[in-house]
C-alpha cells in the first residue's frame, strides 16, 4: 500500500510542515491586528489633525503619521497577546484543509512520542499528507475586516486636512454696545457747559457746584478729544445733565420746601398771579419773569398795586418759611413789575397826550398794548413815541409840557388811582420842559424800543443752565446717544401743549395735566402681555415725591427709582428703597415714558 | 514507539475494517431493507463493544435486524421475550437438582439464554424492573452471579434490546441505571414508499436463504480491539466533556432547552459512550482518529435516553433528541478565536 510505505518519513515532516504553516497563519493573523491597530490610530490621528487644523496649530500631517504609528505599536502588542496556541492554529488548519481534527491529533501525538500508540504514526503520516497538500490560499486568514475600511478613510481625511487651508481667524467678541472708543476734537455743546463756570451764583455753594459742572465738563472735553468709551462719555454727560437738572431746580429745594410751598399759596390767592404761581413752582424763573413783564403790561394801576402786594406778602411768607432764596427772587420780580409798570404807564400817558401826533402805527401800537400786554407791543409803542416825538416841533413840544401839567394839578393828590401819579406826570412835564430831560426821555425810549428789559439774577442763571442742558444734550446727541430733547421745541410757557406735530401718524401725546415736558408726539402701542414690572412699597407721605420727574433709571429690581437723600428725582424715603419687586419694561416703552418726562 | 512496521499493520488493519464493515452492511442489506442508519448505529455498538436499545414501533424489523446480525457474524445468537410473567432465573438460568446414574443427586447449573453472544430482549419494556434488572450485572459486568457463582459471557456478549414505544398499557419504563448501561438508543424510523415497495416484494414471494456468515468472532475481537485504538486529541475529549457537562440543567452554561426541559443531564458514563461511538464512527471511515464532526454524529444516539426530562418539558413536548440538537448547537466545538476563522465552507460539524 503506497501511503503505508510512506508513512514513517511523512510522519517525521509533520513537524516541520506545521512550523511552517503555523508561522504563516500567525504573521497573518498578526498583520491583521496591525492594520486594525493601524486603523484606528489613523482614526485618532485624524481627528487630532482635524483639531490642530480647526485651531490653526501646525504639525496635522506629523499628528496622523504619529496616530497611526501608534496604533501599529497597539497592534502588534495586541497580537502578541493574542497569539494562537498550537493547539488552536492546529484546529484552524484541520478546520481549512478539512483534515477532520487530523492535525490537531497530530501535534498531540506528535508531542508525546514515547506514548504514540499504535494509531499515531498513522495519524501524524495522515496530517503530514494534509499539510503537504495544503496551499496559501487554502489556510490563509482573512486579512481585512470591515473596520480596516477606516484605513483608507482616515489616510483620505488625514491628506485633505493636511492640504485644506486653514480656517479663517474666528471673529471676535462683540463688544458691548458703547464700548467703542470716540474721539472728538470740537465738543460745541460742553462749551456752553463750560460757561457755568462764569454765571451768576446764588451762593457760595452753588458757585462751587456750577464751578464744578464745569471743571467736570472740561475733563470730559479733555477727555473726549484724547479718546473715550461712547458709554463713559455719554454717563459723563448724562451726570453733568442730572447736575445741571438739579441745580435748575434748587431753588426752594431740600430745607426751604417749606417757604416755598407758602410762597406758591401766596401767589395762588391773586388771580392775575396764577401763572407767576405756576412758573415759580416749576422753578422757571424765566418764565417768571415774563409773567411780570406781561402783568406790567396789562393790569391797571390798582391791579398791579394788588399784585404788588401779593408779591410782598408771599415774600414774607418765604422769608418766615426758611426760604430765604425764594424771598429774594419773590422780591426781584416785585421790584421788576414795579418798575416796568411805571415805565409802561409814562408810555402810554405819554402817547395819549400826543394823540393824532403818534400817528395811526403809534395808536394801533398803544391799543395792542393795552389789550395784549406782550413787551413786544411796548417796544413798538416807545418806537413810534420816539418818533413822534422828534417829529414835535419846539412849540408843539412846549404845548405838550403845558398839558401833563394841567393833567398833574388836575390829577389826584395821592398816588393811588388810575393813570400815571402826580410826581410821575411831573417829571415827565419836567423832561419835555428841558433839552437834557427831553434828551433822556428819547434815550429811554429808543432803549424800551430796542429789547425788553433784562432778566433777574435767578432768569439770568436759569438761562445759563438751560444754555448749559442744551449743551450737554447737543453733546450726548454729537456721541450718538442719549435721549434726544422732546420735540426739540424752543421754551413755551407752562400747560401749553405744542398739540399734534407732523410727527407722524397716530394719536397725539398725552395732554392732560400741565406738566413741563412736551406732550406731543405718539406713544405706540408696546408689547406687554402679562405684567412686567410691580413696585410694591409705601409712599413717603411726609416727604411727597416732587412734581417733575426729570430722569430714567434701569428699573433694576431691588432698586428704586429715587437715590435716597439726594439727587434731582428729590428725597425717598426709607421705604421707597428697594421697592422694585420686578422690572422687566421693555426697553423700548422706558424710551418712550422717559423722553415724555424729560425736562425741556 | 511504533515502526513503520507497526505502522503499516495498522493502516492494513484500518482497510480491514473499513471492508469488513462494508461487507457486513452488505451482508444485512440482503435481509434489511433501507434503515441505512439504524445498520450503522448498530454496528457501531457492535465495534464500540456497547450495548445497543433499538425503539420502534412494531413490524420495522428490529428483531429481523437483531437475527440477520447474528447471523452475519457467526455467533451464539439468543432471543429473550420480555413478558411482564418472566422471572429473573428465565433469563441468567438457575441450578436443578440432577439425579445421577449411581443414583446421587447434585446441583447442575442451567444457564439462560444470556448465556450467548448476541442477546436479543425483545420488548425489554414488558418486563417487570426486576427482571429487567437481572440484565444489569451482565450487560455492566459482562458477567453473571447465579447461587452465588459469577459466571463470566462469553466475549464478544452483546445485547440487543427492543422497546415499543407506542404500546404504553402493561409496560415498565427501563430505570435509568439500565438505560445507561445502552451504549445507544437507536430509533429504527419507518420505511420510505420504495423501501416499503421493496420489502413487500421481498417477503411476500418465496423465501430467501440466511445471509453469508461475513466476520468471525475473533475478527469481531480484533475490530473492537483496533476501535480502542483509535487516537482521539484532547481538544475533542474536552469538546465531548462539554457537550455532557452542558446537559446538565444546573450548568452555567447550559443552554436554554436544557435548563427548561431537562431533571437531570447525562454522567461519566454518557461521556465514555460519546468517545467510544466516535470511534467507532471513526474506524468504519477509515480515519485512526476522530474528529468533531464524529461525536457530533453520534451525539443524539448516545445521548437521548440518558436525559431525564422535567415535568416542563414533557409539558412542553420537548423532546431529548431536540435538547440534543439544542446542545450541539450551543457547545462550539473549537475555541472562539478558531470558529470566527473557520471558512463558512467547510463543515460545519
Amino acid at each position: 500500500m503506497p501511503r503505508a510505505a510512506a508513512a514513517a518519513p511523512e510522519a517525521r515532516s509533520f513537524r516541520p510542515l506545521f512550523e511552517r504553516w503555523s508561522g504563516r497563519v500567525r504573521a497573518r493573523l498578526a498583520l491583521r491586528h496591525v492594520l486594525t491597530g493601524a486603523a484606528f490610530g489613523l482614526l485618532l490621528g485624524a481627528g487630532a489633525a482635524a483639531a490642530l487644523w480647526r485651531t490653526r496649530q501646525p504639525g496635522r500631517s506629523l499628528a496622523g503619521a504619529a496616530g497611526g504609528l501608534l496604533g501599529a505599536a497597539v497592534g502588534m502588542g495586541v497580537a502578541r497577546r493574542k497569539r494562537w496556541p498550537d493547539a488552536d492554529v492546529a484546529l484552524y488548519l484541520d478546520a481549512r484543509l478539512a483534515a477532520k481534527e487530523a492535525i490537531a491529533t497530530a501535534l498531540e501525538l506528535d508531542g508525546d512520542r514515547d506514548g504514540l500508540g499504535p494509531a499515531g504514526a498513522v495519524v501524524l503520516s495522515h496530517a503530514a499528507a494534509a499539510l503537504t497538500q495544503a496551499t496559501p490560499g487554502a489556510v490563509r486568514a482573512r486579512l481585512l475586516r470591515p473596520s480596516h475600511l477606516a484605513l483608507p478613510v482616515a489616510l483620505v481625511a488625514l491628506v485633505a486636512i493636511s492640504v485644506a487651508p486653514v480656517p479663517p481667524l474666528p471673529p471676535g467678541p462683540v463688544a458691548p454696545p458703547g464700548a467703542e472708543k470716540v474721539r472728538l476734537a470740537q465738543v460745541a455743546g460742553l462749551e456752553k457747559v463750560l460757561a457755568l463756570a462764569d454765571a451768576r451764583a446764588r451762593d457760595e455753594a452753588q458757585r462751587e457746584r456750577l464751578q464744578k459742572l464745569a471743571d467736570d465738563a472740561r475733563k470730559l472735553r479733555d477727555q473726549l478729544r484724547a479718546g473715550v468709551e461712547t458709554r463713559e462719555a455719554q454717563a459723563e454727560i448724562a451726570r453733568l445733565k442730572d447736575g445741571i437738572t438739579a441745580e435748575r431746580l434748587s431753588l426752594g429745594a431740600g430745607e426751604q420746601r417749606q417757604g416755598m410751598e407758602s410762597a406758591l399759596g401766596k401767589l395762588g390767592e391773586n388771580p392775575d398771579l396764577k401763572g407767576a404761581q405756576r412758573a415759580l413752582g416749576d422753578r422757571d424763573l424765566v418764565r417768571l419773569d415774563d409773567a411780570m413783564e406781561r402783568l406790567a403790561d396789562t393790569l391797571e394801576k390798582t391791579s398791579r398795586e394788588r399784585a404788588l402786594r401779593t408779591l410782598e406778602e408771599a415774600a414774607e411768607a418765604a422769608k418766615n418759611g426758611g426760604a430765604p432764596d425764594v424771598q429774594r427772587a419773590l422780591e426781584a420780580s416785585r421790584g421788576r413789575l414795579a418798575e416796568q409798570g411805571k415805565r409802561v404807564d409814562r408810555l402810554r400817558e405819554l402817547a395819549r397826550e400826543l394823540g393824532a401826533g403818534l400817528g395811526e402805527d403809534g395808536q394801533q401800537a398803544l391799543r395792542d398794548l393795552e389789550g395784549s400786554g406782550s413787551p413786544r407791543d411796548a417796544q413798538r409803542l416807545a418806537e413810534k413815541l420816539d418818533e413822534a416825538l422828534g417829529k414835535l416841533t419846539p412849540e408843539e413840544r412846549r404845548q405838550l409840557a403845558e398839558n401833563l401839567k394841567k393833567k398833574m394839578s388836575a390829577a389826584a393828590s395821592g398816588e393811588a388811582g388810575p393813570g400815571p401819579s402826580k410826581r410821575e406826570l411831573a417829571d415827565l412835564a419836567d423832561e419835555l420842559a428841558t433839552p437834557e430831560g427831553r434828551r433822556r426821555l428819547e434815550g429811554e425810549l429808543k432803549k424800551m424800543a430796542e429789547a425788553s428789559p433784562s432778566d433777574s439774577e435767578e432768569g439770568e442763571r436759569q438761562r445759563s443752565l438751560d444754555a448749559a442742558e442744551e449743551g450737554a444734550g447737543e453733546a450726548e446727541e454729537q456721541l450718538g446717544g442719549g435721549v434726544p430733547r422732546a420735540g426739540g421745541a424752543p421754551r413755551q410757557s407752562a400747560g401749553q401743549s405744542a398739540g399734534p406735530s407732523g410727527d407722524g401718524p397716530g394719536h397725539s401725546g398725552h395732554t392732560e395735566g400741565d406738566g413741563p415736558g412736551s406732550h406731543a408726539g405718539v406713544t405706540g402701542a408696546v408689547e406687554g402681555g402679562d405684567i412686567r414690572a410691580r413696585a410694591a412699597t409705601r409712599m413717603s407721605k411726609g416727604r411727597p415725591m416732587p412734581g417733575v420727574v426729570t430722569g430714567r433709571t434701569a428699573g433694576k429690581v431691588g432698586e428704586t427709582a429715587n437715590v435716597q437723600g439726594q439727587g434731582a428725582l428729590g428725597g425717598a424715603a426709607a421705604t421707597e428703597i428697594g421697592g422694585v419687586e420686578r422690572s422687566d419694561v421693555p426697553e423700548a416703552y422706558r424710551e418712550q415714558v422717559g423722553r415724555y418726562f424729560q425736562p425741556r | 514507539m511504533s515502526t513503520a512496521g507497526d505502522d503499516a499493520s495498522f493502516e492494513a488493519r484500518l482497510a480491514l475494517a473499513r471492508a469488513a464493515s462494508a461487507t457486513l452492511r452488505e451482508a444485512i442489506g440482503q435481509v434489511i431493507v433501507g434503515q441505512g442508519a439504524v445498520v450503522d448505529q448498530t454496528l457501531w455498538g457492535l465495534l464500540a463493544g456497547g450495548h445497543v436499545l433499538l425503539e420502534g414501533a412494531p413490524g420495522l424489523g428490529k428483531t429481523l435486524l437483531v437475527r440477520t446480525l447474528a447471523s452475519c457474524l457467526d455467533l451464539g445468537f439468543s432471543r429473550l421475550q420480555f413478558t411482564p410473567d418472566l422471572m429473573p432465573s428465565d433469563v441468567i438460568g438457575t441450578t436443578v437438582l440432577v439425579s445421577t446414574a449411581e443414583g446421587g443427586r447434585h446441583f447442575a447449573l442451567h444457564k439462560g439464554p444470556i448465556f450467548g453472544q448476541v442477546i436479543l430482549a425483545d420488548e425489554i419494556n414488558r418486563a417487570t424492573p426486576k427482571t429487567q434488572s437481572a440484565l444489569l450485572e451482565a450487560m455492566a459486568e459482562h458477567a453473571c452471579t447465579i447461587a452465588g457463582v459469577r459466571h463470566a459471557m462469553e466475549e464478544p456478549f452483546f445485547v440487543l434490546a427492543t422497546e415499543n414505544p407506542i404500546e404504553m398499557e402493561g409496560t415498565y419504563p427501563l430505570p435509568e441505571a439500565q438505560l445507561d448501561r445502552f451504549l445507544l438508543k437507536v430509533v429504527v424510523p419507518s420505511p420510505t414508499e420504495d423501501e416499503m415497495t421493496e420489502i413487500l416484494a421481498r417477503t411476500t414471494g418465496r423465501e430467501r436463504g440466511a445471509p453469508p456468515r461475513v466476520l468471525s468472532r475473533d475478527e469481531l475481537l480484533s475490530l473492537r480491539a483496533l476501535c480502542r485504538d483509535v487516537a482521539v486529541a484532547e481538544p475533542i475529549l474536552r469538546y465531548a466533556s462539554r457537550l455532557v457537562r452542558a446537559s446538565d440543567p444546573a450548568a452555567p452554561d447550559a443552554p436554554e432547552p436544557v435548563r427548561r426541559g431537562l431533571r437531570f443531564g447525562a454522567g461519566v458514563r454518557g461521556a465514555q459512550s460519546l468517545v467510544l461511538a466516535a470511534k467507532a464512527v471513526a474506524l468504519l471511515d477509515g480515519r485512526a482518529h476522530v474528529a468533531f464532526a464524529d461525536v457530533q454524529r453520534v451525539a443524539t444516539p448516545v445521548l437521548r435516553h440518558r436525559l431525564l426530562r422535567s415535568f416542563e418539558g414533557e409539558a412542553e413536548g420537548i423532546t431529548t433528541d431536540q435538547v440534543v440538537e439544542a446542545l450541539l448547537a450551543a457547545v462550539p466545538a473549537r475555541p472562539a478565536a478558531v470558529e470566527k476563522e473557520r471558512p463558512p465552507a467547510a463543515p460545519a460539524r
